[in-house]
């Protein structure tokens, strides 16, 4: 297995996922996704509530577990097999736990620890999963914080920072372990309108500087203007794929089309 | 006076053997509990029956029954098994350690469901967090589940040491020399019952008060982080 670093994996995708199946019981919400996200990629994935998009992104770290389907994430393939309850398990925690490390997550309602300040949320993936030496940590840290304009309110804790500055927060958190991808479960969702610009505008700066990112949202203009692909999911499936520029402008799915009538306001 | 003052050694030392047990049996309660709730909270049936079992059982009599049953009768148990089997010969139960073991088991099955509550109050998201970072099962627990099972569990902990610390007066049906025990004896031999069982009453207060400034202590240090409303 090649072990390239990111400037030698010239043809190696930073995360390729393929064939993702995923059912609850008898009801299967995912039916065969693939995607492949290079580096510098941005992925919009769209598509209604129950459309498996959020399933397919906690699929991919294995915070659930696929019925079917890989994943490689720079060429590595995560090892998994058969479990108990018919799905796909782990086959080494500790090949998942490090290739979780390098795909990091930002979830909607935010999941800061609630009894660490804003930085201590910050340096703790580092210095107890990456081995950091702690004031190398906390120098990280502080400069991620900085980056998302949180670096004032280091010492707070989430309880008393509005839902806009913890999302933030949890931003800063998923840049610390300086991942290779960054997974987006629908950051702005539960954030009341106002405070939804404040982190568009960190998301956008993180796709400007080059980040990878896979970004399951509801928000039409960052998928538009930011992301170079966009795909959109309806009933478990892929209906939408391509450039932003083509998807939206000429859809072929009638799904697709009605989707975007009635997410037009 | 006088006589308060003659038996003041006895009913100090009366106090410090309630107060050993209560520790001893909140330890035991401790890790009784701890097992109990992740045996409730565990996929197992079994472990799951068991857990219900007993902590349906402790909950649902008094005290003291169970004391006395545990006590007697599982001496007279333990007996008869070594006798049947020949393993070992007659064994005595030294009453501290029966008492600390009674509380204990009975105290337990309270925790239980102290602990129980706690790690439910746990926000999932929280722990999804930490899988998602890359950290290991132990280490969740560690740096994201203990802490905040510690500040969930701490009310409901405080009650049920409260009412374990008073619940060791019942030991002294044991027989154990414990405050009550010595009150009683002093109270007896010398006519004065009010004076000594004002006297314990006063001391348990003591007790109880300190026991409030060390929890409200532990609250505040895992407290940080918690809006108050």
């Amino acid at each position: 297995m090649a072990e390239a670093g990111p400037a030698a994996n010239g043809g190696v995708a930073a995360l390729s996922v393929e064939d993702i199946h995923k059912s609850f019981g008898p009801l299967e919400v995912l039916k065969g996704i693939s995607l492949t996200a290079h580096e510098h990629n941005v992925i919009s994935i769209l598509g209604s509530s129950g459309s498996g998009k959020s399933t397919f992104l906690r699929c991919i770290n294995l915070l659930e577990n696929p019925t079917a389907g890989q994943v490689h994430v720079q060429g590595e393939l995560i090892r998994m097999k058969p479990g108990r309850a018919g799905d796909l398990v782990a086959e080494d925690d500790k090949q998942v736990e490090r290739i979780r490390a390098k795909l990091a997550m930002v979830f909607q309602s935010f999941n800061l620890w609630s009894h660490m300040t804003v930085l201590q949320n910050v340096i703790e993936g580092p210095i107890h999963v990456l081995k950091v030496p702690k004031e190398e940590a906390i120098a990280r840290g502080e400069a991620v914080l900085e980056r998302v304009g949180m670096l004032e309110r280091k010492d707070y804790y989430p309880a008393h920072c509005s839902g806009g500055q913890q999302q933030r927060a949890a931003i800063a958190r998923a840049l610390a372990m300086e991942p290779e991808v960054m997974l987006f479960d629908e950051p702005t969702s539960a954030l009341d309108p106002e405070l939804v610009g404040e982190v568009l505008r960190v998301m956008r700066s993180l796709a400007d500087e080059g980040r990878t990112m896979l970004v399951v949202t509801h928000e039409m203009g960052f998928a538009r203007e930011v992301s170079d692909k966009v795909m959109f999911l309806h009933e478990g499936r892929v209906e939408e794929y391509g450039e932003p520029q083509q998807v939206f402008e000429a859809p072929k799915s009638e799904r697709f089309k009605q989707f975007l009538a009635g997410t037009l306001k | 006076m006088d006589n308060v003052i003659a038996y003041m050694p006895s009913i100090l030392q009366g106090t410090t053997i309630t107060v050993a047990v209560a520790l001893c049996s909140v330890v035991l309660a401790v890790i009784m509990g701890l097992l109990g709730a992740w045996g409730k909270l565990s996929d197992s049936l079994a472990a799951n029956k068991i857990c219900e079992a007993y902590t349906t059982l402790v909950r649902g009599v008094p005290e003291l029954v169970l004391m006395l049953l545990l006590f007697y009768g599982g001496q007279q148990l333990l007996n008869d098994f070594g006798h049947a089997t020949g393993l070992w010969g007659y064994i005595e139960i030294n009453h501290f350690t029966a008492g600390v073991f009674t509380i204990g088991f009975i105290y337990g099955a309270y925790m239980t469901e102290t602990f129980r509550g706690a790690y439910l109050a746990i926000p999932r998201g929280q722990v999804e967090a930490g899988v998602a970072c890359g950290m290991s099962g132990p280490l969740v627990f560690r740096r994201i589940i203990w802490p905040q099972l510690v500040r969930y569990a701490l009310p409901s902990f405080g009650n049920n040491w409260l009412v374990l610390l008073k619940a060791t007066a019942l030991v002294s049906v044991l027989g154990l020399h414990e405050l009550v025990w010595e009150s009683f004896t002093a109270g007896r031999s010398t006519r004065q019952l009010f004076t000594f069982f004002l006297i314990t009453l006063l001391i348990y207060l003591v007790l109880t008060a300190i026991s409030d400034v060390l929890l409200r202590w532990l609250d505040r240090k895992y407290s940080l982080g918690v809006r108050r409303a």
